[in-house]
């Protein structure tokens, strides 16, 4: 930058890059030049940090306008897990509360229609050796109906929850809980009222996952869980078995 | 929902994410995504190439939000640094054939206020910001809102503004330092 007119003290430099790049005011070539530095100097990466932090707001003069429905499918069938959308059902019906309402008819029911439909899933991927997956009828505490019903794949290593009941809009998140016998809970990830969820079982868990093993379902704050275990009322319950 | 709680609500889910939790991403991209939206569109100006820049924005966040912190940056505020940053190297990779903006663009600036109550940066940061950026000389306030929103260089700044490039650096230059002595005090 040969054609400075200002005289920058030599302590600011390494300060004004960092928010020239954050600022976005940089050449491509530049813009490397400084990724580079931030690779290579922690206190330079913390300034670019500090930078982001400050001029970020400027973000609140920008109208929000919402993105078409298709760029999240496209987002999800980019993130590469090869089960994430063989294993579930088209997700159109299972969604609309008009199918379950439509069945007019009891939720043992639904949930006797939900274990078929997994117990299909469950098998699909592993056609010339079909295995039994472990299931879970989740029972509602409160009220003795089946909540939700999860079939575990038959490698452990991934879960599908639905929900067999409606059940009313909560502004806290579902968190689904892996509880092993005479284990402490570790969370299988957050779930949804109103679809089936697909959820990936951290290696970490799979030993444990198994027949007499727990499945619960807590309220949780947004987000979930702040602490790694259930702080909120649980409300389903029930234990994993195969067919 | 009030803005402490849809920011916890996006840091927590944030964090989840970095664990490897899609649903907690569905909960990001939910709460996010219309602001990223807008932020890459008004700096691309092209509603296909920002559709294209979301999808990469969000995998990155997958992929990377394992190195978010709560403790250390405001959760808004990384995803839109990721979203910009993108942007910016799509503009920079010569990918996009683009017109130079019209100068009724730049004139739109003047009349950027801020908006209401930005659900998931901090009121009292965006206010603070709002005061420093009026400190500055107008043409100096004006170049560096115009710099972060439509992710322009030095170049096209000095071009649109009509003032030399040396003049355009001293400007921004002077006034970032200028912005974060008043940010600190």
């Amino acid at each position: 930058m040969s054609d400075d007119v200002d005289h920058i003290a030599p302590e600011d430099e390494g300060r004004v890059l960092a928010a020239e790049y954050v600022l976005g005011v940089l050449s491509a070539e530049e813009r490397r030049a400084v990724e580079k530095r931030i690779a290579e100097e922690s206190s330079f990466a913390r300034e670019i940090a500090d930078w982001e932090d400050r001029l970020g707001p400027m973000a609140s003069y920008v109208t929000p306008v919402t993105p078409p429905a298709q760029t999240w499918m496209r987002i999800e069938a980019s993130l590469g897990t090869p089960t994430s959308t063989a294993a579930v059902p088209p997700a159109t019906i299972w969604q609309s509360l008009a199918f379950w309402r439509g069945l007019g008819i009891g939720a043992s029911a639904i949930a006797a229609a939900c274990v078929a439909a997994l117990v299909y899933v469950g098998m699909r991927p592993t056609t010339l050796t079909p295995r039994v997956p472990l299931l879970a009828t989740l029972t509602g505490l409160k009220t003795n109906q089946p909540n939700f019903v999860a079939a575990i794949s038959t490698d452990g290593r991934s879960l599908t929850i639905v929900p067999a009941s409606l059940l009313t809009a909560d502004k806290r998140s579902m968190e689904l809980w892996l509880i092993p016998e005479g284990g402490k809970p570790a969370s299988l990830g957050l779930i949804a009222a109103g679809q089936p969820v697909q959820l990936n079982v951290p290696p970490a868990l799979l030993p444990l996952v198994g027949s007499g093993a727990t499945l619960a379902v807590s309220l949780e704050p947004l987000g979930g869980s702040p602490t790694g275990q259930p702080t909120g009322e649980v409300i389903a319950h029930g234990n994993l078995s195969r067919l | 929902m009030d803005a402490d709680a849809a920011r916890s609500q996006l840091a927590a889910a944030l964090v989840r994410t970095g664990t490897g939790d899609r649903a907690a991403l569905r909960i990001v991209y939910q709460d996010s995504s219309a602001k990223l939206f807008g932020v890459l569109l008004r700096i691309l100006k092209d509603r296909s190439e920002a559709e294209d820049v979301l999808q990469d924005v969000y995998v990155t966040v997958w992929r990377k939000a394992a190195l978010f912190n709560p403790d250390r940056a405001s959760p808004i505020t990384w995803l839109v640094a990721i979203a910009r940053n993108r942007a910016i190297d799509r503009l920079r990779s010569g990918a996009m054939n683009r017109r130079s903006a019209p100068i009724e663009e730049a004139a739109d600036l003047r009349d950027v206020t801020p908006g209401a109550l930005d659900m998931v940066v901090k009121a009292e940061q965006q206010a603070r910001l709002g005061v420093c950026l009026g400190e500055l000389e107008e043409k100096t306030s004006q170049a560096i809102r115009s710099a972060f929103l439509d992710g322009v260089t030095y170049e096209q700044l000095a071009e649109r503004m009509s003032v030399p490039l040396g003049t355009m650096k001293s400007w921004i230059r002077r006034g970032l330092l200028k912005l974060r002595t008043c940010l600190e005090a």
